[in-house]
């Protein structure tokens, strides 16, 4: 028995270091990105404007400019990584994310109807730009895309009801009906002015900086509720990954878990690119990073994978608030700029590749 | 006792896959099913298993099988299939997972201590730590069993365990299972394709041909008669000191 505790015991230590410098880590970058900025201010400066003690000018960027977006990032972070290692484990699928029900396509296809169907309200003309301003509503663009992408995943799983939720053809299924949403906002875009097109355009590279306190409020309520209720399936999702035989064996009800799974993961995701447009490879990276790290048990991925996906939206964001002066590059564009190479690295370096 | 009752299951209803079957066992014994490919082997096992719904009855020590719920089953009926997958889990994570109906959503010290015990028993205390996909059939086979044990099931159900096998760690894996049956009273049904095996393992033989069992009883049962209306092949059975086999030809 002492052989089997003394080698757990070790790799419990070796665990407990490196969530203990992930924490860390997140920790220090969380104050990193509130503090970098194109504004000239000290350390002590930033702290003081954190207690509303600062300038007016200082407290405003941030508290009214800077903690938004970097709790955004913290936030969406955390539940875009987590729903792409939900995915991949409920459809034992690797390449899995967050999108994979083709929940991103909808929410675009649901921001271009209301950007260039609607200039972004409810009730303008859309090609009436003049008008379009008085009737704006920002709520708007992302109370439809979120509606879209909810209604798109919502399809995707009563149409593969049909064939008792088998993981292929639920991404099958994701693909096409992405791609039908994919067509219809091309289409959309045929006929919108240059800057309806713009604006759609605009709207659908992942952004932080548009972000608002109560659109933080909403994403924490949502993540948060979604990251306990996963933590609490965590030895039901590790039965999973022996396949939906023994997960049923061991007395899991494998179909429901996975419609569980697939629900939570893309109405979290449908929720963050409403609000925040596309932030593309957080679900894959992190939850990738994490099993290698620590292994695939979800007591100990779910909420490192969470972590994970915050500290790289975190320095996501910072990298693209710092790389130009008065410029900030949308932290879409740079996640998947981090993304793609990591993703050829996990090709082409993986000893295991037969369980990739 | 283990007992199946007119068991009848088809995928499609023009192509029916049982036909009626009947099977018992008593406690403590290994059942061995034999048959050729699409007999309905895996099928039998899926019924047992609760993986597919048939008609009949599954019934263990009186309960029926089909009216519990898949919690329930899973503390009487443990599965160790062909092939298996665990992710990336630990051994020791992937024997846990075996506890899933006895603890409610964290494992608790019980279940440590119920996964630590049957890893020692299968003397695998030494890769507990290790990844499952970084070992060799052999040991992954033997972890498949500590985690059906972790269940603390009164039956267990093997699927051509050792058919990804060398010819030692077969014999290892039988070898484990026919302790487990003796010294912990578990009833085994089990699928073997080869008949010297069975031979050496079993105590009953249930050998199917369109899915209904053609011939049941002890060794004798496996015959030269039997075993060429079964799988349509001609054999000599030999007997070496009380030991039986089988050659092929004659």
């Amino acid at each position: 028995m002492s052989t089997t505790l003394d080698a757990q015991k070790k790799l419990r230590i070796k665990k407990a270091i490196i969530i203990s410098a992930l924490t860390l880590v997140t920790v220090l970058m969380f104050f990193v990105c509130l503090f970098i900025g194109t504004t000239e201010m000290t350390v002590k400066d930033c702290f003081d404007a954190l207690a509303g003690k600062s300038t007016y000018i200082n407290n405003t960027i941030i508290l009214k400019i800077r903690l938004p977006r970097v709790i955004a990032a913290v936030v969406a972070g955390a539940g875009l990584a987590v729903a792409g290692l939900i995915m991949q484990t409920t459809l034992g699928n690797v390449m899995a994310s967050p999108s994979t029900l083709g929940v991103s396509n909808a929410a675009v296809f649901g921001a271009n109807v209301s950007i260039i169907g609607f200039a972004g309200g409810f009730f303008s003309s859309g090609r009436d730009l003049a008008g379009s301003i008085n009737t704006f509503n920002p709520f708007a663009v992302s109370l439809i895309a979120f509606l879209f992408a909810s209604a798109s995943v919502l399809l995707v799983l009563a149409l593969c009801r049909l064939k008792n939720f088998s993981p292929n053809t639920i991404v099958l299924a994701g693909i096409a009906i992405g791609a039908i949403w994919t067509a219809g906002t091309t289409l959309l875009q045929v006929f919108a002015t240059d800057v309806g097109l713009s604006a759609a355009v605009i709207w659908s590279f992942g952004d932080l900086g548009r972000v608002t306190f109560t659109q933080d409020y909403i994403m924490l309520g949502v993540v948060g509720a979604a990251l306990i209720v996963f933590f609490c399936l965590s030895w039901r999702f590790n039965a999973m990954l022996g396949g939906d035989n023994i997960a049923k064996t061991v007395g899991v009800n494998a179909t429901a878990l996975r419609v569980v799974g697939l629900l939570i993961s893309s109405l979290v995701t449908a929720m963050c690119v409403s609000f925040l447009g596309i932030i593309g490879f957080v679900g894959i990276i992190c939850p990738h990073v994490i099993k290698r790290l620590l292994g695939h048990n979800h007591v100990v991925s779910i909420p490192m994978t969470a972590l994970m996906g915050s500290l790289l939206l975190l320095v996501a964001d910072t990298f693209a608030r710092s790389i130009s002066s008065g410029i900030a590059l949308p932290v879409g564009a740079v996640t998947s700029l981090l993304g793609a190479p990591f993703f050829l690295f996990m090709l082409f370096a993986r000893r295991d590749v037969k369980n990739v | 006792m283990f007992e199946i009752r007119d068991l009848h299951f088809a995928y499609k209803k023009s192509a029916p896959v049982l036909n009626g079957l009947n099977l018992s066992l008593e406690k403590g014994e290994i059942g061995v099913v034999l048959g050729k490919n699409g007999a309905g082997k895996s099928t039998l096992f899926k019924c047992v298993l609760g993986l597919v719904k048939p008609q009949g009855e599954i019934e263990f020590d009186g309960q029926n099988l089909q009216k519990i719920s898949r919690v329930e089953r899973a503390k009487l009926i443990a599965y160790v299939p062909q092939e298996i997958s665990f992710g990336d889990l630990t051994v020791f994570d992937s024997v846990l997972t075996g506890r899933i109906s006895h603890f409610g959503l964290m494992a608790t010290k019980e279940d440590r201590e119920v996964a630590n015990r049957v890893i020692e028993e299968l003397e695998i205390a030494h890769i507990a730590n290790k990844n499952v996909n970084q070992l060799s059939g052999g040991e992954r086979q033997k972890v498949a069993i500590a985690r059906a044990l972790a269940q603390e099931p009164k039956m267990l159900v093997f699927d051509e365990p050792t058919g990804n096998l060398d010819i030692q760690n077969e014999k290892l894996i039988f070898d484990i299972a026919k302790k487990i049956a003796k010294e912990k009273h578990i009833t085994i049904l089990i699928a073997i394709h080869n008949l010297n095996f069975a031979f050496a393992f079993g105590d009953k033989f249930f050998m199917m041909k369109e899915g209904v069992i053609a011939h049941t009883g002890r060794a004798d049962i496996l015959n030269e008669n039997t075993i060429s209306d079964v799988f349509g092949v001609s054999t000599k059975i030999f007997d070496v000191e009380g030991h039986k086999g089988i050659v092929f030809g004659g």
